[in-house]
């Protein structure tokens, strides 16, 4: 059961750090020279995203 | 006879390895395994940076003092300046040091055996609590108590000012949990990946080596270079989740020194 409830939580998660590299790599594309602060921005998003997904993985651990 | 069959056990085995042992002390505030390695880290980035300030000269000579300051600038140019940007300079110190003490012992976790302070959330969480602290100090520090309290919502949004606030005031707590979790979550979640693969090849192997014919240990192989990549994965996530740490510490700062929101 825990492992199913950790399976629901990372849909979200993976959805989320799909959209946030999808635009960074168009960003990317488009505007080659803000490349640094475009990186930067992507893995704020993508930690932000992932925390949610590590919380599940913890509760799953404590359940 | 199935090689799988010892798994569950040994998973279990896992586990009680990974959570915190009792090395001395009372019951309630004992030393652990983790406590010994975070000692050994901290030893190692004393010796890590007395060393490179020994050899400190205007024309950096080797690998090992190039790359310290390699790193040094890129926390400085990249994490602090980048985020911060005007008056960063009084937080290098702190943020270099929350780099190179994460890094270090995300580093010694891949050690086989190596049991590092990152991989307890005791750990973790004391150093998102010394971030917590840090950066809310600054904060009353620039825009007065009131004035920081004042701030955590916006202005002009009207009636919706104290639900706004209350949001906010709640996210500035979950960013003590989230800061902590997230670098917990993500060392443990990699030490019991690599455990479980290294038990898998261990298994089938085991399985051979008693007597089950030759062909059933062929998965072992695999599983052995699943290892390898696993480790060129924990490699990356070592160093990510320490810049990431560091890069959250900043923009909480930021956020905190901002003039208004």
């Amino acid at each position: 059961m825990a492992v199913i409830g950790y399976g629901l939580a990372v849909i979200g998660a993976a959805i989320s750090i799909g959209i946030s590299c999808f635009g960074a790599t168009t960003s990317m594309a488009r505007q080659p020279e803000i490349q640094g602060r475009v990186f930067t921005t992507f893995i704020l998003g993508a930690a932000f995203a992932e925390a949610l997904a590590l919380i599940g993985f913890v509760l799953a651990l404590i359940a | 006879m199935n090689p799988l069959d010892g798994l569950q056990e040994g998973i279990a085995e896992l586990l009680e390895e990974l959570g915190s042992l009792k090395l001395s002390g009372p019951d309630s505030f004992f030393i652990s395994q983790y406590t010994v390695w975070m000692v050994i880290a901290a030893i190692v980035l004393v010796i890590v940076a007395f060393a490179a300030k020994k050899r400190e000269a205007l024309v950096p000579k080797g690998r090992f003092l190039n790359g310290v300051e390699y790193v040094v600038q890129w926390v400085r140019d990249d994490i602090c300046r980048g985020v911060i940007g005007k008056g960063s300079e009084k937080h290098l110190p702190f943020l270099l040091t929350v780099f190179f003490f994460i890094v270090i012992n995300n580093l010694l976790g891949l050690v086989p055996g190596a049991k590092p302070g990152t991989g307890t959330i005791s750990v973790t969480f004391a150093v998102s609590l010394i971030v917590f602290i840090y950066f809310n100090f600054y904060g009353f520090k620039h825009q007065g108590i009131g004035g920081y309290i004042k701030n955590l919502a916006p202005k002009g949004i009207g009636p919706l000012y104290p639900l706004v606030w209350c949001i906010e005031l709640i996210s500035l707590f979950l960013r003590l949990i989230t800061l902590a979790v997230r670098l917990f979550a993500n060392m443990y979640a990699g030490h019991i990946v690599m455990g479980v693969f290294a038990m898998l090849a261990n298994l089938f192997l085991q399985a051979a080596l008693q007597g089950a014919g030759f062909a059933i240990a062929l998965p072992s192989i695999g599983w052995e270079l699943l290892i390898i990549a696993m480790y060129a994965l924990e490699l990356l996530v070592a160093v990510i989740q320490a810049y990431v740490f560091t890069l959250l510490s900043a923009v909480y700062i930021s956020l905190a020194t901002a003039d208004s929101h």
